[in-house]
C-alpha cells in the first residue's frame, strides 16, 4: 500500500487571507495547497472597483487585483485545486484529514480561509427571481441592464459601490436603505454629487417584497414593494431587476458538523493565535469571528496565521 | 465529445475568466460572446440559459444534442464536456 501524502499545508479558500498566507508559508518552503470551489481571489474577483487598499493610489479593479494576488502565490509554489472541502477531521496520528470532491485530502496544519458571500434580504421573491433578476454580483449580471431601471438594496460600502457601477447601465437606479448609509463618507458623497440624476436613494426604506410576472415566456421582475419606515406607508419600485448588497454571511456550512467551533452566528472562533477548537487547524479573513471584513485586514491576518503556522510545524 | 462550445461572457465577470481558463487548460476551442462588446446578442444569451447572467456556456456534442450551463459550475461542466 503506498504512504498517504501528508501536506505541510492546506489552506481551504483562495482569497486574499487565504493568498496573503500562501505567499508567507510558499516563501518559507512550506508545502501549500488551496482549494477553491468558486474563483480564486473570492469576493473581490466580483467586486468592480477597490479604493481602499493601500498601494494603489487610484484604486485596482478588484478582478485585476485578485489575479495579482494569485499570480504571486503561484510565483513561489503555492498549488490551488479547483474543489470543494466538505469534512475537516483530527487523526489520531496527529494528521487533519479533508474530504474534498477530489478525495480524502491529508495535512499537518489546515487555514480555514473560506471568507464570506452575500447576505440574503430573505424576502418573498428573492429566491423565485434569483438570476432571473434578483443577483449579487453587478459585475456578472449589471450588463444585463442597460437602459433599464434597477433597485439596489442596500446602504453599506459595497451596495454605493456597485450601485455607481451599474450607472454604466441602468436608465435610473432606486436605491433602498433600510436605516441610513454605513458606506463610507467618501462614497457617499461621490454619490449624491456625481450620480444624483441617476440614483435616488431612500433611506429608511425596507425591501418587503419582490414581484415579477411571465415577459415573452421567461420570469421577469416588475417592481419591488418595501416599507417607508417614516410614515409607516408601502411603496412600490417599478423595476427590471434587483441587485442585493445587504451584508454578509461566512461561508462556513461544510463546518456545522465538524469539532471546529463557530460562534452564534456562524463564524469561525480561535485563540489569539488564530487556532481554531482544533490544533492545527487555523483561521484568517472574513470567516473569522470578530473579523473586520476588510481586504486589507484579510491579508494581515493571512500573514498572521502563516507565522503562527510555521510556529506549528517547527513544534 | 464536444463538437462546439460557445461562452457568453462580459468584460468584468470573474467566473467567465474561470471557465474560459478551465476550457483553455483542458485543450478545448470555443467561440466568446462578449455581450459588453455584442449587446445585440444578449437576448440570446437569455433565451438560451432563462438566467440574466453570465457566464453562460453551451456545449454542442457530436450528435448535436446541447448542455448549457449557468455560471462556473464545474459539477456540471465537466461531465457535458465528456
Amino acid at each position: 500500500m503506498s504512504e498517504q501524502k501528508v501536506n505541510d499545508l492546506v489552506i481551504i479558500g483562495a482569497g486574499p487571507a487565504a493568498l496573503s498566507a500562501a505567499i508567507y508559508t510558499t516563501r518559507e518552503d512550506i508545502q501549500t495547497l488551496l482549494y477553491e470551489k468558486a474563483v480564486p481571489g473570492g469576493l473581490i474577483s466580483t467586486t468592480d472597483w477597490v479604493d481602499n487598499y493601500p498601494g494603489f493610489p487610484d484604486g485596482i479593479a478588484g478582478l485585476e487585483l485578485a489575479e495579482n494576488m494569485r499570480k504571486q502565490a503561484e510565483r513561489f509554489g503555492a498549488v490551488i485545486e479547483m474543489g470543494e472541502v466538505t469534512d475537516v477531521k483530527k487523526e489520531a496520528n496527529g494528521n487533519i484529514k479533508l474530504d474534498t470532491t477530489d478525495g480524502e485530502v491529508f495535512a499537518k496544519t489546515v487555514l480555514i480561509a473560506t471568507g464570506s458571500g452575500y447576505r440574503k434580504i430573505g424576502v418573498p421573491g428573492e429566491e423565485e427571481y434569483y438570476a432571473r433578476g434578483v443577483h449579487y454580483c453587478a459585475t456578472c449580471d449589471g450588463a444585463f441592464y442597460r437602459d433599464k431601471k434597477l433597485v439596489v438594496v442596500g446602504g453599506g460600502n459595497s451596495a454605493v459601490q456597485e450601485a455607481i457601477f451599474l450607472t454604466r447601465f441602468a436608465s435610473h437606479i432606486d436605491m433602498l436603505v433600510r436605516s441610513d448609509f454605513r458606506a463610507s463618507d467618501i462614497l457617499v458623497d461621490r454619490l449624491e454629487k456625481e450620480f444624483k440624476d441617476k440614483i435616488t436613494v431612500h433611506k429608511q426604506t425596507t425591501t418587503d417584497q419582490i414581484i415579477g410576472e411571465k415577459i415573452d415566456n421567461i420570469d421577469r421582475v416588475t417592481k419591488v414593494v418595501g416599507t417607508d419606515k417614516a410614515s409607516g406607508k408601502q411603496v412600490e419600485f417599478q423595476t427590471d431587476g434587483v441587485f442585493v448588497f445587504v451584508g454578509l454571511d461566512p461561508n462556513t456550512g461544510f463546518l456545522k458538523e465538524t469539532a471546529v467551533e463557530l460562534d452564534e452566528i456562524d463564524f469561525v472562533k480561535s485563540d489569539d493565535s488564530l487556532e481554531t477548537s482544533i490544533s492545527g487547524v487555523f483561521v484568517a479573513g472574513d470567516c473569522r469571528s470578530g473579523a473586520t471584513m476588510q481586504i486589507a485586514t484579510a491579508v494581515g491576518e493571512g500573514a498572521t496565521a502563516a507565522l503562527r503556522i510555521r510556529e506549528y510545524l517547527e513544534g | 465529445m464536444a463538437k462546439k462550445i460557445t461562452i457568453y461572457t462580459t468584460n468584468t465577470c470573474a467566473y467567465c475568466g474561470m471557465v474560459k481558463k478551465y476550457l483553455g487548460n483542458k485543450g478545448h476551442e470555443f467561440e466568446e460572446i462578449n455581450i459588453d462588446q455584442q449587446p445585440h446578442r444578449q437576448q440570446e444569451a437569455l433565451e438560451i440559459s432563462g438566467a440574466l447572467t453570465v457566464p453562460v456556456t453551451v456545449v454542442t456534442r457530436e450528435d448535436d444534442s446541447q448542455s448549457v450551463i449557468v455560471g462556473w459550475n464545474l459539477s456540471q461542466l465537466a461531465p457535458a464536456l465528456g
